[in-house]
Formats: C-alpha cells, structure tokens, sequence
C-alpha cells in the first residue's frame, strides 16, 4: 500500500523542511528573486531528490531480490531494522537537537560545484538530500526493502517523496519560514511519535516471524 | 463604574447586592431551562437534584458577578462537571453493559458513545472517505456523533479554546488536581514540551490516515481510565491498557499535583491544539494592560495551561492556547488582566466585556454540567437508600 509511504513522508516532511531546507532557503534567498524563480529552483531541487530516492527504490529491490526472498521468515530481518530504525527516529524526535541532512556537510562541495556548472547547484542538493540516512529515511527504506518488485519499491518511495515534498510547496513563499523553531520541534516530535508506531508494527512483525515455522 | 488613575474604566472590586441580584436574574432563567429542559419531574429525589443543581449553579454565578473572581467559582463548578460526569457514565454503562469494558460486539455494532476529543482526528478520514471511521451512533443514541459535533462547533465558535475550561468534561479532573498543594513541587518545565500536544495532533491526524482507525481512542486517550476501554483479550489490548493507565496517572493526576498546571490540557491534549486555533476565529480573549503590569510574572507562573510567557506579557495578551479560566485574571493584584472583546477599545468598558463573556460561557457549563449534576445526584442517593446506584 502507497498511502504508507505517503504518510510516512508527510509525518516527516516537516523535519526534512525544517533542517534539508537550510541550505535551499539561503540559497532561495541569496538567487531567487521573485516567487517565479524561487519555484523552478524549488522544482530543480525537488528534481535531484526524487532522483536520489529513486536510486535507494533500486537498492532496496536489490536487497529484497538478491536474499530476502529466499528467506523462510523475512520478517525476522524487516521486524528488527524497523525497531532499530524506529528508535533512532524516536531518538531523534525526542532528543537529538543537531541537524542530520547530507546537504548541510556538502557546502563546500557545493560551493566548488556553483562555479563548474551553476545550473545544477539545486538539483545537487536536492540529489544530496535525496541520499540523507535520516530516521524517516532509513524507514522509508525498510519499507521499501519489504516490496517484491522494482515498481512497488520504487512506487513506495515516490509516494514517501509526495509526502516529504508537501512541505517544501510553501518554499516559494520564503517568507513562512519565520515561525520555523516552532515548527521544527512540531515536526521533530510528530516524526518521533510517528516511530513508536513503526515501533509497535517492528515488533509485531518479529513475533510474527518467530511464530512462522 | 470605577475609574482608575488613567480615567479609563476598570471593573469593580466588588458589586452592589442589588445590582448584582439583577445582573443574576437572567442566568436564573436561562440556567432553569436548561437544567430543567422543560419538565418538572415529580419524583422526589429529582425534584431535589433539580432544585440544589439549580441553586447551586446560580449561588456561583452570583458569586462571579459580585466579587469580580471568575477563576474561583467556575473551578468549583468545573470539578463538579467532571466528578458528576464519571459518576453518571460509568454507572450508565455498568447498568446497559454490565462492566465499563467495551466488547468487540459494542464496537462492530458501533455502541461506542462519543466524545468531542477526537474530533479533528475524525475530519480527514471523513473527508477522505465520506466514512466516519469511529464507531459511534452517527444521529440519535447517547453521545451521538452528530450532536458531540453541533456542541463542538458551536461552542468553539463562541469560546474558541475557552472549551477546555468551561465545557470539557474531563479537565475539571486534572483542574481539581492541580489545586491539592499550596505550592508547586516542580516549578519549571522545558518549553519545548508546549509544542508536545501540536505533534500529537499532527501524528495522530497522520496515523488516523494511514489506519483509517480511531488511533487517539484505542491507543491513547487517558481518559478511558474513567470512562470505558476495550477489554484485555490479546497482547495488544493488554499494551493499549497499559498505555492509557500510565498516561492518566502521569498527566492527569501526579503531574497536575506536583506541577499545579493542567499538563494533560497543556503538554498533550491534540484537541487543545485544535482549540487553540479556533482562538483566533472566535470573539473573546485575554488581554494584559502592560501600562498596569509591574512584570511580578504570577501570572506565568500560575497559568494552568503555560499560555502566558514573557514574550506575550511583552505583546498585552495571552498566548494562542489561553483557556479563558480566568485564573491569571483573579490572580493579578494589580488587575492588569482583563477579558475583551476584539476590535473593541482596550481602556474602557472592560466589565462589560467581562460580562459579555461570563453569560455565554457560564451557559456552556451549565448545560454541560446540569443535567450530569442531576444525575449523579440521583445516583448517589440511591446508593444511599438502596445500596445501589443502578
């Protein structure tokens, strides 16, 4: 079922706009200088990360393909990476305060990258962010991992970026992100409340497979 | 009128017996429809319970009126709400179902009464799916979804998040426990938990999508401790009792105790944060005259459901999830807080707006709390009489 993935971006979505945007909106606000231009680099950037997503669909069916499926109880690998996963995210909702995006660490790549091929600079980013090992990533990636074929794989993560990319529909309109701590820590929270029902779902899922014969 | 050094009006200290026996008359009559709904009844004991709810209400009322302290009396009224309200429902539901458990059979069938807590949890699924997905009695039966709705949406026209402190019949719980010490044991809690009951929401709404179940009622509500819950048939009902047991202790009682805050009202409530956002589309708020205030801060500390904050004394009102009860109100020694009505003057008529908002707040309450009031009060003296309430 998309609709999973869907709601598992938009539970994460606020986070991901909250801390993978603080590069784009500089960025927004330095280059764009009307909601036109700031809506085709939104756009660019939204680009590059559905490509990095896309790439991990493709790993993550490789994953399934190449020994989960000759597994007899699947879940016992699933259930444990999804409560590992899922207490990261807690973790992170609750208490990690630093961020934890790629693209905030690639500056000076990006930097050196601006003066090579300008255009490419927000699809970069977007790719950037697109490849983040946050929490709500890594379960996305589970998630994802669990699909049997490429196009559910890869169908499930573009429903996780519909989800995420909700957010960043505003990003146009930079003025909104001046109420952004509050809705951050909104967001973090929601991400890690989100993770103690991947918890309970991680858990069931391992007695599941301890009961399968 | 008083008039303070400034010349601008401020609301009296105290009001004439006459005066306020004639701004009392009509509560009296609107609060008599109300507890009565038109009928008289003949038998004794609820003839009683009808004449002391009645009496009762409107001694606090004119209580209000004539000392000038709303947070004093409605806290006395808004405890009675909730200890009657548990009173009623449980020995309703012991006498329809025989137990405060609700079977698989009562939520097939959707006998589930209905409160107005997952309100906004229910709207998206709704709107998604032309299905309410709780497994209430949508028209008729007791606590119908539709009336819960009307009621909601009416009164959070009228109060915005006033709701909580004059209509929700489960914060008069936590409200009374608050009130147990004379001085808080814990006196400061990190502000970042404020945002706690906005991510629940947003969780909740999310995982009600996802599920299309009535997460917020099966998973987490601490209220089901007083109220019903699903019965402990599997590992998953087990961790669900767990869960609301813990919550309630934790949010409603121990924490309201030693914090003297309504934390369940303010750290975790999703329907307060809704609320909170209907105070801005409804008439009423609270206000700080900055000029008055000497930033003794008693207002901050005090606020029950942590709405008031430096940044918002700075700005002359409260914050977006101000409950109206009143309390910072009564607390100000220098009477710096005051309720308005929007876009009208903030110097003068300030008892008017008082007043404009007691009526239809202390309506909301009564009507609300009158006809549980009764009936706990009938239940009571059958257990008296009889040994059973049921």
């Amino acid at each position: 079922m998309q609709l999973e993935g869907f709601i598992l971006g938009l539970s994460s979505g606020v986070t991901c706009v909250a801390y993978c945007a603080s590069g784009l909106v500089p960025y927004l606000l330095g280059e764009g200088k009307s909601v036109a231009q700031n809506s085709a680099i939104t756009v660019q950037f939204l680009i590059g990360r559905l490509s990095g997503y896309l790439l991990f669909a493709v790993i993550a069916w490789s994953i399934n393909r190449s020994f989960l499926q000759q597994l007899n109880s699947p879940e016992l690998l699933i259930g444990p990476a999804y409560v590992i996963f899922s207490m990261v995210l807690i973790f992170y909702g609750f208490f990690k305060t630093t961020p934890s995006c790629a693209m905030t660490r690639m500056n000076g790549m990006r930097h050196k990258l601006a003066t090579i091929w300008p255009v490419s600079l927000p699809i970069i980013a977007g790719f950037a962010t697109g490849l983040s090992f946050c929490p709500p990533f890594l379960l996305a990636f589970t998630g994802a991992v669990e699909r049997t074929s490429l196009l559910k794989s890869m169908l499930f993560f573009l429903a996780f970026f519909l989800g995420t990319s909700t957010f960043f529909i505003p990003m146009p309109f930079v003025g909104i992100f001046r109420g952004f701590a509050a809705l951050r820590m909104i967001g973090k929270m929601a991400a890690g409340l989100i993770g103690l029902y991947y918890l309970y779902c991680g858990i069931l899922m391992l007695i599941g497979g301890f009961r399968t014969p | 009128m008083n008039r303070d050094a400034t010349g601008a009006r401020s609301i009296p200290a105290k009001r004439s017996l006459p005066k306020t026996f004639l701004l009392s008359l009509p509560m009296m009559l609107l609060t008599f429809v109300m507890i009565s709904r038109g009928n008289i009844p003949t038998e004794k004991g609820r003839l009683f319970a009808l004449a002391a709810t009645f009496v009762f209400f409107n001694i606090l009322f004119f209580l209000m009126l004539r000392t000038g302290k709303t947070d004093r009396f409605r806290s006395i009224l808004f405890l009675t709400l909730s200890v009657c309200f548990v009173i009623s429902f449980i020995s309703n539901l012991i006498a329809v179902r025989g137990s405060m458990a609700v079977t698989e059979a009562n939520w097939i069938e959707g006998e589930v009464p209905f409160c107005h807590i997952p309100i906004p949890m229910n709207l998206i699924p709704a709107a998604l799916t032309q299905t309410i997905i709780f497994p209430g009695t949508i028209v008729g039966g007791y606590a119908s979804i539709a009336s819960m709705f009307v009621l909601w949406l009416g009164v959070s026209l009228g109060l915005g998040r006033g709701l909580c402190s004059w209509f929700c019949f489960f914060g008069g719980l936590e409200d009374g426990f608050s009130r147990i010490l004379r001085k808080p044991l814990i006196k400061s809690i990190n502000v970042k938990w404020t945002y706690l009951p906005y991510a629940v929401l947003l969780a909740v709404v999310l995982l009600v999508a996802l599920t299309l179940s009535p997460v917020y009622c099966q998973w987490l509500c601490p209220f089901k401790t007083v109220t019903e819950f699903a019965e402990i048939t599997s590992f998953k009902t087990l961790i669900q009792t767990i869960i609301f047991l813990s919550l309630f202790i934790g949010l409603v009682v121990v924490l309201p105790i030693l914090t003297k805050r309504r934390t369940q009202c303010g750290l975790f409530c999703p329907l307060g944060a809704f609320q909170s956002l209907t105070n801005k589309t409804n008439p009423f708020e609270v206000r700080i005259d900055r000029e008055k205030c000497v930033q003794c801060m008693k207002c901050l500390q005090i606020c029950p459901t942590f709405s008031v904050s430096a940044e918002s004394i700075a700005e002359g009102r409260t914050g977006i999830s101000c409950t109206k009860c009143g309390k910072c109100i009564d607390a100000c020694t220098q009477r710096a807080l005051f309720y308005h009505v929007k876009g009208t003057s903030l110097i003068s008529s300030l008892d008017k707006y008082r007043l404009l908002f007691l009526y239809p707040a202390f309506i909301v309450l009564t009507a609300m709390a009158g006809r549980f009031v009764q009936d706990a009060m009938v239940k009571m003296i059958k257990l008296i009489t009889t040994g059973s309430m049921i």
